[in-house]
């Protein structure tokens, strides 16, 4: 049977408008054969997640550039496990500084993209990770 | 699902998720609403979903039109004059997938802000394959799934599509065309498709100037005297016109899709679905006919006529 195609939610969380980021990521995996949903700006933690559960997406990737990253990604990650989504990968991207990187990962973020990332980096750990998925 | 996956592990996955659907669960509907893209699992929903004639529950809206054409901003409008009305309502939104690499951008939620809490809206994104006149496959069954659920109203907003892209006829109660304004002159609206198709005509951005009178275009050429009437009407998102008109005439529209013509129509398309993807499976087979045309000499019409004779012999 074919896979089927991955969905990957992107999301601005809180109050940060600059999106132009996001949207060039959106195309880049777009470009690489996923369903992205970009449901745009200003979202809560819970319409996120809301988002997340209503297209049952594989993989949820929040920008943020508003430097509130610890304090909007672990109540996102908690709210996805409160939902039952354990199975929803989480990226983060933005200027998320190296120092933060690690309570990142350890409140559950699958991977960090920070200053400086590559498109082909990103699309390429998509690939491989989800080369490697299954649900 | 893996490749080894059994028919009976896909049973179990599906009679858990069927039961959680049951309850009531919005997880398990999200779930349904993606299996039903791999055939194997779309045939037990079919049978889950038991009949051929469906109680019909719900009213099936459906809103097409241009690219651009304000279809997303004006469901994402019409959305709490629905629920202030006490309907629930459930929509579909599709946008087009790539021809190149199978992507998509679904961006049509971003016109489409529903409160966190609000239970009575459930929205889903569709990537639209190119060549299937803006509607996402398998629609029929999702609409099912939608309508069973408990949803009292359930929106599609097709992809962008042209003059010809009438098939959403097929699938809804009610067709909705947008109209954004100075699209054509009155040569336009004489024209076959979709205009003959729809229920009503909108023309949106009706706070734009030229609105007014590409209505009034659209109401002289589409209601000549001795036709059957076509209602034309005119709404602005942006300035919140005509939309509460708008869902008065939705709500008393008749229902379209419990016309023994379209059950007949369901059928015939699902029959061509099953057939095509058959036919796709059986390339072999097309290569072989080929090769005794070049070597019988037969011309393209026999050769296809002893293609399709194969293909339906063995075709169980």
């Amino acid at each position: 049977m074919a896979a089927r195609t991955r969905r990957i939610v992107l999301a601005k969380v809180g109050l940060d408008g600059h999106d132009r980021g996001i949207k060039v990521v959106a195309r880049a995996l777009r470009d690489a054969g996923f369903e992205v949903i970009y449901p745009g700006l200003w979202l809560s933690p819970e319409a996120v997640v809301r988002v997340v559960a209503e297209e049952d997406a594989d993989w949820l990737g929040i920008s943020l550039l508003s430097g509130a990253h610890l304090i909007l990604v672990p109540k996102v990650v908690e709210l996805l496990r409160q939902q039952g989504l354990h199975h929803v990968r989480v990226v983060v991207g933005g200027t998320i500084p190296e120092e933060d990187v690690a309570a990142l990962l350890a409140c559950g973020v699958a991977k960090v993209f920070g200053p400086g990332s590559s498109l082909s980096d990103i699309v390429r750990y998509f690939q491989d990770v989800d080369s490697h998925a299954s649900r | 699902m893996q490749a080894g996956e059994s028919a009976q592990d896909l049973d179990l996955v599906l009679k858990s998720l069927w039961a959680a659907y049951q309850q009531g669960e919005r997880r398990a509907l999200a779930r349904l609403l993606t299996l039903v893209d791999q055939a194997a699992y779309r045939r037990t929903i079919y049978k889950c979903l038991a009949h051929a004639f469906p109680e019909q529950t719900s009213l099936t809206v459906a809103v097409t039109g241009s690219p651009g054409a304000g279809k997303s901003t004006l469901i994402g409008k019409l959305l709490p004059l629905l629920r202030q009305q006490g309907r629930t309502v459930a929509v579909l939104a599709c946008d087009p997938r790539s021809p190149l690499t199978g992507g998509a951008l679904l961006g049509d939620r971003i016109r489409m802000p529903v409160p966190v809490d609000e239970q009575g809206i459930y929205i889903r994104s569709l990537a639209t394959p190119p060549g299937r006149q803006g509607i996402a496959e398998n629609l029929d069954v999702r609409i099912a799934l939608l309508e069973k659920f408990g949803f009292d109203w359930v929106v599609i907003e097709t992809v962008g599509v042209g003059q010809a892209d009438v098939a959403i006829g097929d699938l809804v109660d009610f067709l909705v065309l947008l109209i954004p304004p100075e699209s054509g002159d009155e040569i336009q609206w004489e024209k076959a498709g979709l205009l003959e198709i729809a229920d009503l005509v909108v023309v949106s951005k009706g706070d734009l100037p030229g609105a007014a009178r590409t209505a009034a275009q659209l109401q002289q050429t589409l209601n000549l005297p001795g036709f059957p009437p076509k209602p034309v009407t005119v709404v602005s998102a942006a300035k919140n016109l005509g939309l509460s008109d708008l869902v008065s005439r939705l709500m008393q529209s008749p229902r379209r899709r419990r016309l023994q013509e379209y059950y007949a129509r369901r059928l015939l398309l699902l029959a061509q679905e099953i057939l095509a993807e058959r036919f796709a499976e059986k390339k072999d087979l097309v290569a072989r006919v080929l090769e005794e045309a070049r070597q019988n000499g037969w011309d393209t019409w026999e050769a296809a006529c002893e293609l399709a004779r194969r293909l339906s012999e063995n075709g169980h």
